[in-house]
């Protein structure tokens, strides 16, 4: 068993070994140093990189504060004073400020009115 | 060193004709790497120049020319690695065109004289290779084909990668034995591989 393995060992690396003669190197084309020069002057240097990056941030930024704020306006309770007029904001406060007191459990009723004779 | 220090110092310094004499210098090395590293002739110039232009912008990088050997081969990991991920997900997208392709480049191989009859065999390993190999990730098959194809020592890989020698070569064993596995699996059939041709 251990003598198969062995010569299995072997065999791969017989077959490791062919297999580097088998993958040829291909040669370069006449136009290799040209065209590397061409990717390198066409991929954008780090400053280019940087405003990119820092142009995308600042857009999320302001994409995120301005869906915040809408987010904040359509989630807040609407105010009664935005939908009440004066004189109806007057009149509850008046009522509020004219409703029996009660002190200590005894209800102080307001005298009630007599009859005009 | 195929290069002199200073020419690499030079190049660090934005010298673009000491750039020019590193990339004739290597070019053929980097060339063979990738071609053995990707098994895929006609993607070899791309990642080659892949490797080149990560070379020209990380150079600044470089602490010490010393250094720059193994440090280019991890650049050319780098960039076979990124190709072959890149590839695989190509591959999963359109499994049958790059079939098609395959069968194209067998049939082109398969006509008679003695150099083509070579080209056939040499095929035969490279396919027989490359499909052991992908029995492997990415990451283990280029570590494999460093060490057994490239023929690069524990030592130079210890550098290439910057992780100790011990982790290498336990990555390696395992690599390995998985290869060994799918060999002899793969070598059980070809008898009867054989038989049938004979027949």
């Amino acid at each position: 068993m251990k003598g198969d393995d062995r010569h299995l060992e072997q065999e791969l690396d017989r077959l490791f070994a062919a297999y580097r003669d088998a993958c040829e190197a291909p040669e370069a084309g006449p136009d290799f140093l040209p065209r590397l020069w061409a990717r390198i002057e066409a991929a954008p240097s780090w400053p280019e990189r940087f405003w990119k990056w820092a142009n995308g941030l600042a857009l999320a930024a302001a994409a995120a504060s301005v869906m915040l704020v809408v987010y904040q306006v359509s989630t807040q309770p609407r105010a009664d004073f935005y939908s009440a007029t004066y004189v109806e904001t007057l009149m509850a406060q008046t009522e509020a400020e004219l409703a029996p007191v009660e002190l200590a459990g005894v209800a102080v009723e307001p005298p009630a009115e007599q009859p005009q004779q | 060193m195929l290069v002199e220090f200073d020419i690499v110092e030079r190049a660090q310094a934005g010298d673009a004709q000491a750039f020019n004499q590193i990339v004739h210098a290597y070019r053929r090395r980097i060339f063979g790497t990738v071609s053995r590293l990707i098994g895929r002739p006609e993607d070899v110039e791309d990642v080659a120049q892949e490797v080149f232009i990560r070379l020209y912008y990380s150079l600044d990088q470089l602490r010490s020319p010393e250094v720059f050997e193994p440090w280019l081969y991890r650049l050319t990991v780098n960039a076979a690695l990124d190709h072959l991920r890149k590839r695989r997900k190509r591959k999963l997208e359109s499994r049958v065109s790059d079939l098609s392709e395959q069968q194209v480049m067998m049939a082109d191989a398969a006509a008679g004289s003695k150099a083509e009859v070579d080209e056939k065999e040499r095929a035969r390993i490279r396919e027989l290779v490359d499909s052991l190999l992908s029995g492997v990730s990415e990451e283990d098959r280029l570590l494999l084909t460093l060490k057994e194809v490239e023929g690069l020592s524990l030592k130079d890989l210890e550098k290439i990668y910057g992780v100790n020698e011990n982790a290498l070569k336990v990555r390696l064993f395992r690599a390995r034995q998985r290869v060994l596995r799918a060999y002899a699996a793969r070598r059980g059939d070809e008898p009867r591989k054989g038989q049938d041709d004979e027949g």
